[in-house]
């Protein structure tokens, strides 16, 4: 699980602080990151998610909600039909362009058997995997780390304002020191990954409410009808979805530290003072 | 990934106590002239405890030891989910992926390892079993299927994938009964039909591919059919046919359903004569259609002649075309 500790961190009270790199000694100084079930989730999401995405394209393909009256301009009658047109050059689709978006992001237009088989078993990976996360955030006490607290609302805007200026003020050379956060994540992450599950659970329970109308009305009833639960899988499809780019951007950018914790579960970077009080 | 497995440096006991009493970093600046609180014999924690993240000192073979596990894993992880992405892709979406003449090497080798299309395919039905188990659990005789007004009607398309038969199959339209308690089999026209009770009901039709639509049908309830026809004994499944079903081409081909016996004693479970109060069209069914709202659109087959009752599963039109076999909603 996590390295287990030899020794306090400050063994004498009057030392002063130790460099955080001590190459040469046996032991080294590091800080616990993530928990075994959370790196665990985390990488078996990736995939299932990306499949899941695939997968549910190839059925939406077969029936899709966000409709408009025929264009003979375009020759469409659906709006991801319409993005097909507009990505086509980029993903250099062969075929029928107005296919691109389940072409490339997805199993292909007319595979509903073997979409429908596949999304079946991931779905049942996702549930798995979403029970196991919410076991460990429950038992662990992780949550606390993710619920929204007073001072996020300031917080937000210092992050925006940060992330805003990254780069320009690296190119003019200025210095440009990151918020100072006392916590494990700081107000948008913590509203992202307080988001994420909440998405996930949605994404279930509107995917039960399309698939056992019938048996679970009470949850088709909660959704208001069968095709609003449709709109609300597909809204938390993109939600999801939408996560994962900026969080790969933001993860690799942070550097090898944050994406090795997600592997190992510690971080070497030992800050003598909270998070990134620079 | 738990503790307990993991190789240990011979150290003392007293040194695989997490020592917790470490205070925070922040407090280290504030509160460094103070004396240090003397070390609790703090429990250790649980296999769940979130750690505090506070530095801690750890031996570096350890550490090392115990990143290359968990990076071997990961490797492994991914490893094993573009093994199972490459094994589970349709066929059609690895050629274009990677070219037909890499698809068909890397094919060759996945073979070999036990990842063959038999097995693909025998993994997949294996979800939809699963999955159709899981529906037939959920299923209860008793719920009724969600009712609406005849005013909340949608627009209901016919969405066959084959030609729609013409008229001339309603005047010797019969429908067929074998698989009786009696051992006869029996041909009932319309007429001996309607001695039936009429039924009325506005329900969802739901079809696999996503849509769906409120429609209002009339007939007689499949459950006073098998009332009156009991099956054999031991029958636990109605084979449902229509001989007279058209292909694209506008060629016979016969489609046929599986129905288990628990959904056709469903009281809402309809072999629908009429719809929106007239007698059904061609398009819709005529003479008359399957009407069972607990199952998705596919089930309910139209222009039904022959009813065979048997005590194992028949076959299912779209089941071999590589759809669920139960298709319960």
């Amino acid at each position: 699980m996590y390295p287990a500790p030899m020794e306090p961190a400050s063994p004498t009270p009057n030392a002063p602080p130790r460099p955080a790199v001590r190459e040469n000694e046996a032991t080294a100084r590091v800080v616990p990151k993530h928990h075994a079930l959370v790196r665990l989730t985390h990488w078996v999401n990736f995939p299932t998610l990306l499949g899941l995405i695939a997968t549910g394209l190839s059925i939406y393909w077969a029936s899709p909600v966000f409709k408009h009256a025929f264009d003979p301009a375009t020759g469409t009658r659906e709006w991801m039909q319409d993005i097909g047109r507009a990505i086509a050059p980029l993903v250099r689709a062969q075929g029928d362009p107005r296919d691109a978006v389940y072409e490339f992001f997805g199993l292909g237009p007319r595979q509903l058997a073997v979409a429908l088989r596949l999304h079946w078993a991931l779905a049942y990976l996702f549930m798995v995997n979403g029970v196991v996360y919410l076991i460990g955030l429950a038992a662990g006490g992780g949550w606390r780390a993710l619920l929204p607290r007073p001072s996020d609302v300031r917080e937000t805007f210092a992050m925006m304002r940060f992330y805003l200026g990254v780069i320009p003020m690296a190119l003019l050379r200025r210095p440009w020191p990151h918020p100072t956060i006392t916590s494990k994540y700081n107000a948008l992450q913590r509203a992202a990954y307080f988001t994420m599950p909440i998405a996930g659970a949605l994404v279930i329970l509107s995917g039960w409410a399309m698939h056992k109308p019938v048996q679970l009305g009470w949850l088709e009833r909660l959704f208001g009808n069968y095709d609003n639960a449709r709109i609300v899988h597909l809204t938390c499809m993109v939600v999801l979805g939408g996560f994962i780019v900026p969080h790969v951007i933001l993860a690799t950018a942070d550097g090898w530290d944050t994406l090795r914790s997600m592997v190992t579960g510690w971080s070497a970077r030992v800050k003598e003072e909270p998070h990134e009080r620079a | 990934m738990s503790a307990p497995d993991e190789p240990r440096e011979p150290t003392p006991p007293d040194e695989d106590e997490p020592v917790e009493s470490a205070a925070p970093e922040e407090d280290d600046e504030t509160e460094a002239a103070k004396p240090a609180p003397p070390a609790p014999a703090a429990p250790r924690p649980g296999f769940f405890a979130e750690r505090p993240e506070v530095a801690v000192e750890v031996p570096r073979r350890r550490l090392a030891a115990q990143s290359r596990r968990d990076f071997i894993l990961f490797a492994a992880g991914v490893i094993a989910s573009g093994l199972g992405a490459w094994w589970l892709l349709p066929d059609r979406r690895k050629a274009r992926l990677v070219g037909t003449a890499a698809h068909d090497r890397l094919d060759t080798l996945a073979g070999r390892v036990g990842l063959s299309r038999a097995n693909r395919e025998k993994a997949l039905n294996g979800a939809l079993t699963f999955d159709d188990d899981v529906a037939e659990a959920l299923y209860s005789k008793d719920r009724r299927v969600r009712t609406y007004a005849t005013s909340q009607r949608t627009p209901l398309k016919n969405n066959y994938h084959g030609r729609t038969p013409g008229p001339e199959i309603l005047p010797g339209w019969t429908l067929n009964l074998t698989g009786l308690a009696s051992g006869r089999d029996e041909r009932l026209t319309l007429d001996d039909l309607r001695r039936f009770p009429h039924h009325e009901q506005t329900t969802r039709l739901v079809c696999v591919e996503g849509w769906s639509a409120i429609a209002w049908w009339g007939g007689v309830r499949f459950a006073d059919l098998l009332a009156a026809f009991p099956p054999a004994p031991g029958a636990r499944w109605a084979a449902l046919r229509s001989a007279v079903s058209l292909d694209g081409a506008g060629r016979v081909e016969p489609y046929y359903v599986s129905i288990d016996l628990n959904t056709a004693r469903h009281p809402q479970a309809l072999l629908a004569t009429h719809q929106d109060g007239a007698p059904l069209s061609l398009a819709h069914g005529a003479p008359m259609r399957l009407l069972v709202p607990m199952k998705l659109g596919l089930k309910n087959i139209k222009a039904l002649t022959d009813i065979a009752y048997a005590a194992d599963e028949p076959a299912d039109y779209w089941n071999e075309r590589g759809y669920s076999k139960y298709d319960g909603l």
